[in-house]
């Protein structure tokens, strides 16, 4: 018997956590532990996960490789099976299959002094390279991680965020686009906007860039205007996926299948695909 | 691989029906006056015919919906799972060598890196008799694409129709296999045959309504991605699916899971559509907002992409259907005309 | 093993076929009709991708009947009797004509044939109608009066032959695809293009001349084209003469519409009405197509007439290519207007006023039949709150999302003693009924369609009735013998028969007949090889003439004002139907629009501060619903559009029942609103 692609092992949630308004942080154990033990897989990485008789939606996964025997995912409450995601309780099961595409570059940029620069939900798989990045933290220079959301009960990861900025030689920038409660002290505006607020050795920093369309569109104009090569810059691409196997077409830009080429692409290999970013 | 034989046109069917005794076998019938493919058996084999099927027979290894997993979810933390399989044997007699080509750009996609358990299982269990086309139709540009009228490639057996008789050709082992079952049927080829049938692949050649310069139009691609011709050809699209639909070479499909039980759904796979809007809509924009850019899309897909993944074959056929199938006329050798003359 | 079968497609006028393929009693795939002289192989997004309801977990299994505001399984007996007894019930308290019967476009001419004979011979009411009354009543009366048919006068296919098309009041690319594949196709080979529509359709885009009429305004757009027509001498004058009456009252009324005024009525400028009727008049073969944004106003039959009236004008009518062609929206519209679903006619449009047929129905069902013409679908509704009518038995209908005033119709049909429904889904309208009987879809059954080129086509059963449903043509014969009427059929081929016995324009259709491909009606007999288009030596008036008809513009009903600025009109898309109850089961459908929507000109949109995609309230005198805003350059200012296929933004909360006086359709296409954003 050949193995299915596509049939899902079942995990059980073993813990929900509200993460910001409208985004809880599932953590999910395989039910059968030796798929749970041979489980590896890379930051950046997704999965498709799905809920039974709703459907199937690919989500990052948000732990870092380096803590072993569980997975955590941060979801949007946005339709169909996010929202029935976030209507399930501890203990319930549901399906996983992956590890898909190609993670983040590791190995390839330490030594290095690296720059995150995320928007909202799109935190959740650079959290996953930030942890594992910490947990090898001689391998880097110095880590800067700037985070934006539209309004402050949007960010995620808010105890985290603490902790890394208390870490060595590391800073954390945050920002918010507007703060209706004016509950808020610090920076207002776009997270390219706390660009300039940071020091950048230009030939020794890559740059992370996570978020939602447009705001990696205007973030890398920002690094491309400092002086950023596209070779420095990292992001991530969203597509529709059905499949996460480079089968279904969705995503398709160019040669390339984001579900499994990506979704981790430089900005210059995006510029070589033509479509638009 | 053996030598060329005949086969009396009266003996196919003989064939074809013993083989049927261990499988499905499909064949193009005439029906109403559409050509479909059918089976053996509910269904007339036809003398002779012309063009293909506007449905082409990608659907026996890529069903236009197919089951692939059913979910019962009564115990809700031992939710079962099953996976469907289909193991059902087949020989498709009468696919087109546009037709067999097609396959072989899907084997490309589906059988390499993360081998597609569906597609594999029907691909393992089918047998292609591929017949040349010795009477191209209006809307086909094979010769063009270099995938027929005559068949080289991706055929277990190709038969050429010479009239009363037919000249068989063996291209696999699977194909061996199948002409050996019944070897009494077959006559070794003569000279004559074989030149008969070079007459008719040269003159099937001259017959095309239809040229295109794909070499000039796969250069010229990728300088035309902002031209105005994607919008002014895409601009009467009614959004009716039927190009990528019927295309040989079209693979991408859409999950969905398909309520049949109070607690249980079945997981569908459908031939999806890149010319439709919700094919590429996330939930803050569209990534391919207007016809211009899926028509395009749907173009530089089989003349630039595929070919740029695997190895360098175009993934189109020239089988000519998704001009036949437009309601609107949106045809595809007018569009590589003009990127062409650009 | 699948096996293939031809068949009728189930959504729009355009009558397609198609084969369905068959797996394990679902339908596994589609493939178009490469000989079918519409089709021709291909076919619109619901034709390949509709039909997934068929095989839906949500279809109606088994009867239901309501008890203490719940609904119960119940067994097919059970719940005829209790409809048997209902309508016994209603009738001897309140006489016949307090039931009424609402037939389906959706279903087959036999099972339309069927209900109406149900009506009248069984319940002994002329109270059967069907929602053309909604989208095309003002056809059947406009086209009757001028030419003495109320059809599409020219085939489908003569479309592509033609030298000038004139399309007003249809989205034709978005309503019946099939048929703009023929205009496109005429297009390129040369035919000129105009289009009249507040909307700058698609196929505006191809056309040689676009106008922009506000809406309701078409009689004086149509008046003012036949002023300068007549103005510069472009008329068919051995045709008016030989073939036409009436042409003296209609040159004096429109001799008033000159282009300046026209302009003024309509907003298109004066040298655009001018090229418009040039164009129109000079084409050899010119033939007008229009649809649901000439028939859905208070003044529907008078812009029908405007049509004819134009067509007759230039003598092009009763010649290939050309006439006056209402393109019918659903599948079987045309069918169940033909078959007598109508309160006014029996089968084949013979009027129950009329002795003579009368007593040829009488003799042939065996009773008396009531005399006076019955009351429609919007009539029926109304009648609800006075008592007049108790009862309604509705087949493959949902009026609460179709019919105007939905808040009105739900609160009408709320209020009745006793509702019966027979459908494949629980719709918004199924929920209220009392019983429900669970019909088939198309593909569970045989039939006939007849498409809106008046072709008969069959319609193939391709699977078993799911769970215990039955054909819906069964469901009536088994409820008539309940109420004491033998009705006896061995299969919808003997209904067939008997139709064609007593309806002369079906007379030579037969199954038999039918195998060899559609029929295009008036077939009289056997060997009639049926017509492809109508009124080529006479009209089919009384006399032969055709009639033109002086029609004054006269406004639409509601207008905007300062409370509500707006003008609404609405209409449908191509990738849901009607309703959507169908259609919104289709993941490919429904994923392409799966919420309502509401077009705006751009221009008014930042005039009232809306982005594009917000969401915003729309409200008229009658209701509100919330949806989105599409901002686009293609609508005019001042007016907005709604798709009516969603029931969580049922445009028709917002439309008014405001009828046109003699076809009793509502005004869908101009009411007053306002919008805002949430
Ligand atoms: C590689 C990848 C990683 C992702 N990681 C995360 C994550 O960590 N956390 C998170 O909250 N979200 C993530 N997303 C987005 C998430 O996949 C979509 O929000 C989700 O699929 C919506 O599914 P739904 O059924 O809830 O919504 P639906 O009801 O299907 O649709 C809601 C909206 O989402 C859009 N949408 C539907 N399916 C997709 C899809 N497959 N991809 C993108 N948009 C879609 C629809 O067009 C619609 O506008 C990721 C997406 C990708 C491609
Ligand atoms: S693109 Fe058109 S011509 Fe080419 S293989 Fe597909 S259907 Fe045939
Ligand atoms: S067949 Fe034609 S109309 Fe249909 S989607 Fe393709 S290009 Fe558009
Ligand atoms: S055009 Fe009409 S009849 Fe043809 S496939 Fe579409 S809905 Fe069906
Ligand atoms: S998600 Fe299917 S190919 Fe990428």
């Amino acid at each position: 018997m050949i193995e299915n692609i596509y049939v899902p092992h079942l995990m059980t949630i073993t813990k929900i956590r509200d993460e910001a308004e409208n985004v809880k942080t599932f953590t999910l154990e395989f039910k059968d532990s030796q798929i749970g033990k041979n489980f590896d897989y890379k930051p950046g990485q997704f999965g498709e996960v799905t809920l039974f008789n709703i459907g199937e939606a690919p989500i990052s996964i948000t732990s870092s490789p380096a803590n072993k025997g569980y997975l955590e995912l941060s979801v949007a409450n946005v339709g169909k099976v996010t929202s029935a995601l976030h209507q399930k309780n501890e203990g319930d099961v549901i399906g996983f299959r992956g590890p898909y595409g190609n993670g983040f570059p590791f190995e390839e940029v330490s030594g290095k002094n690296i720059l995150f620069v995320a928007g909202g939900i799109g935190l959740a798989p650079l959290r996953s390279l930030i942890n594992q990045m910490f947990a090898e933290r001689n391998k880097f220079g110095k880590i800067s991680i700037l985070y934006g959301c539209r309004i402050p009960n949007l960010l995620c990861f808010q105890n985290e965020l603490d902790n890394w900025a208390k870490l060595e030689n590391s800073e954390v920038l945050l920002t918010v686009d507007a703060c209706p409660e004016n509950d808020w002290k610090g920076n207002i505006g776009v997270v390219g906007s706390l660009l300039p607020n940071i020091d950048i050795d230009l030939e020794n920093t890559v740059a992370f860039v996570c978020g939602p369309p447009v705001m990696i569109h205007f973030v890398i104009l920002d690094l491309l205007k400092m002086g950023f090569s596209g070779d420095n810059i990292i992001t991530t691409m969203e597509r529709r996926m059905e499949c996460g196997l480079g089968k279904c077409g969705h995503c398709n830009i160019g040669e390339k299948y984001v579900c499994k080429d990506g979704p981790v692409f430089s900005y210059q290999q995006l510029k070589e695909l033509g479509e638009n970013i | 691989m053996s030598a060329t034989r005949i086969i009396d046109k009266k003996k196919l069917a003989d064939f074809l029906e013993t083989l049927s005794s261990d499988c499905e076998v499909i064949i193009p019938t005439v029906e109403d006056g559409n050509l479909l493919f059918s089976e053996l058996g509910s269904s007339k084999l036809e003398d002779s015919f012309k063009g293909r099927p506007i449905v082409s027979p990608k659907e026996y290894l890529f069903p236009q919906k197919e089951k692939i997993l059913a979910f019962d979810t009564t115990d809700k933390v031992n939710v079962d799972i099953k996976a469907y399989t289909n193991d059902k044997k087949r020989v498709i007699w009468g696919i087109r060598p546009c037709d067999l080509h097609g396959i072989k750009t899907l084997d490309a996609i589906y059988l390499s890196d993360f081998v597609d358990t569906y597609y594999q299982a029907r691909r393992k269990n089918t047998i292609m008799m591929g017949l040349n086309c010795n009477e191209p139709c209006e809307t086909c540009f094979c010769n063009s694409c270099q995938t027929g009228p005559f068949a080289s490639e991706a055929y277990d057996v190709v038969f050429t129709d010479l009239g009363d008789k037919y000249l068989v050709k063996v291209g696999s082992d699977a194909g061996q296999e199948a002409v050996d079952k019944i070897p009494n049927l077959f006559a070794e080829a003569t000279n004559d045959d074989e030149k008969k049938a070079g007459e008719l692949e040269e003159k099937s050649k001259q017959s095309f309504q239809r040229k295109v310069d794909v070499d000039v139009a796969k250069q010229n691609l990728p300088e035309s991605w902002d031209d105005a011709l994607w919008a002014e050809e895409s601009e009467m699209c009614i959004l009716c699916g039927g190009c990528n639909f019927t295309c040989p070479t079209c693979h991408c499909f859409n999950i969905e899971d398909v309520q049949c039980g109070e607690k249980a759904s079945i997981r569908m796979r459908y031939w999806d559509s890149c010319q439709l809007g919700g094919f590429t809509q996330m939930a803050a924009e569209n990534t391919r907002e207007n016809q211009a850019a899926r028509l395009r899309q749907r173009i530089f897909h089989k003349y630039i992409y595929t070919p740029d993944k695997y190895d360098g074959a175009i993934g189109c056929t020239g089988c000519g259907r998704c001009i036949e199938v437009c309601p609107v006329n949106i045809d595809i050798t007018h569009i590589l005309g003009r990127v062409a003359s650009k | 093993m699948q096996s293939k079968v031809l068949t009728t497609c189930e959504f729009c006028g355009c009558g397609c076929n198609f084969y369905l393929g068959v797996e394990d009693n679902s339908l596994t795939a589609v493939y178009p009709a490469t000989s079918h002289p519409v089709s021709q192989g291909r076919l619109c997004v619901k034709g390949w991708m509709g039909h997934d309801y068929v095989n839906s977990y949500e279809r109606l299994k088994t009867p239901l009947i309501k008890e203490r505001g719940k609904f119960r399984e119940a067994s097919w007996d059970e719940a005829y009797k209790l409809i048997a007894d209902k309508i016994q019930q209603t009738k001897s308290q309140y006489g016949s004509d307090s039931i009424a019967v609402f037939s389906s476009a959706k279903c087959t001419n036999e099972e339309n044939y069927l209900l109406q004979k149900f009506a009248r011979a069984v319940i002994g009411t002329n109270n059967v109608d069907h929602c053309a009354r909604l989208c095309h009543a003002s056809t059947v009366l406009g086209l009757s009066q001028t030419f003495g048919s109320g059809a599409m006068t020219n085939a489908i296919g003569e479309i592509g032959k033609a030298e000038v098309i004139f399309i007003i009041g249809s989205n034709t690319s978005e309503q019946h695809p099939l048929v703009a594949s023929q205009i496109v196709a005429a297009v390129k080979k040369g035919a000129k293009l105009v289009v009249a529509d507040p909307r700058e359709i698609q196929l505006a885009k191809v056309a040689t001349l676009y106008i922009s009429q506000k809406p309701g305004t078409d009689v004086a757009l149509i008046n003012g084209m036949l002023n300068v027509i007549i103005a510069e001498d472009l008329l068919d004058k051995e045709f008016i003469s030989q073939r036409t009456e009436g042409y003296d009252e209609l040159k004096e009324l429109v001799a008033g519409f000159t282009p300046e005024k026209t302009s003024e009525i309509t907003g298109i400028p004066a040298d655009k009405i001018i090229e418009a009727a040039r164009i129109y008049a000079k084409g050899q073969a010119s033939t007008i197509i229009y649809s649901m944004g000439i028939t859905q106003h208070t003044t529907g039959v008078d812009n029908v007439i405007s049509c004819a009236n134009l067509a007759m004008l230039t003598g092009n009518v009763g010649k290939e290519s050309t006439g006056v062609n209402p393109l019918r929206g659903q599948n079987n519209v045309q069918g169940a207007c033909d078959m007598g679903a109508l309160p006014n006619v029996y089968s084949g449009y013979q009027a129950v006023t009329n002795e003579e047929l009368r007593q040829k129905f009488e003799k042939a069902w065996g009773v008396k039949l009531p005399a006076e013409v019955g009351v429609t679908v919007t009539d029926a509704i109304n009648k609800i709150e006075s008592k007049d009518i108790r009862t309604i038995y509705i087949m493959g209908e949902n009026p609460i999302i179709s019919d105007p005033d939905s808040n009105h119709t739900e609160q009408a049909l709320k209020s009745l003693d006793f509702l019966a429904v027979q459908d494949i889904f629980l719709t918004e309208t199924a929920k209220l009924a009392d019983v429900v009987l669970p019909g088939v879809s198309f593909a569970e059954k045989n039939g006939t369609f007849t498409s809106t080129e008046r072709k008969v086509q069959r319609v193939r059963k391709a699977i078993e009735p799911v769970g215990l449903s039955r054909p819906d043509w069964k469901i009536i014969t088994e409820l008539a013998a309940f109420l004491g009427y033998k009705m006896e059929y061995d299969s919808p081929s003997d209904i067939m028969d008997e139709i064609a016995k007593f309806t002369p324009s079906y007379g030579g259709i037969s199954y038999d007949r039918l195998e060899e491909g559609g029929l295009c009606w008036p077939c009289p007999s056997a060997d009639h090889p049926g017509t492809p288009y109508l009124h080529k030596e006479q009209f089919a008036r009384p006399g032969g003439k055709g009639k033109f008809f002086a029609v004054p513009y006269r406004a639409p009903a509601e207008l905007p004002d300062d409370e509500y600025p707006l003008t609404l009109t609405t209409g449908r898309i191509a990738f849901h139907w009607h309703t959507g109850t169908m259609t919104r089961k289709s993941w490919t459908l429904d994923r392409e629009y799966p919420n309502g929507y509401v077009e705006i000109n751009n221009n008014d949109a930042a005039k009232l501060g809306i982005r594009n995609k917000a969401m915003v309230k729309v409200t008229s005198r009658r209701g509100e619903i919330t949806l989105q805003a599409k901002a686009v350059n293609t609508i005019q200012e001042g007016l907005l559009f709604i798709p009516f296929h969603f029931a969580e933004a049922a445009a028709n909360k917002l439309t008014a029942n405001n009828l046109d006086p003699v076809a009793k359709i509502p005004e869908y296409k101009v009411c007053a609103v306002k919008l805002e954003g949430v």
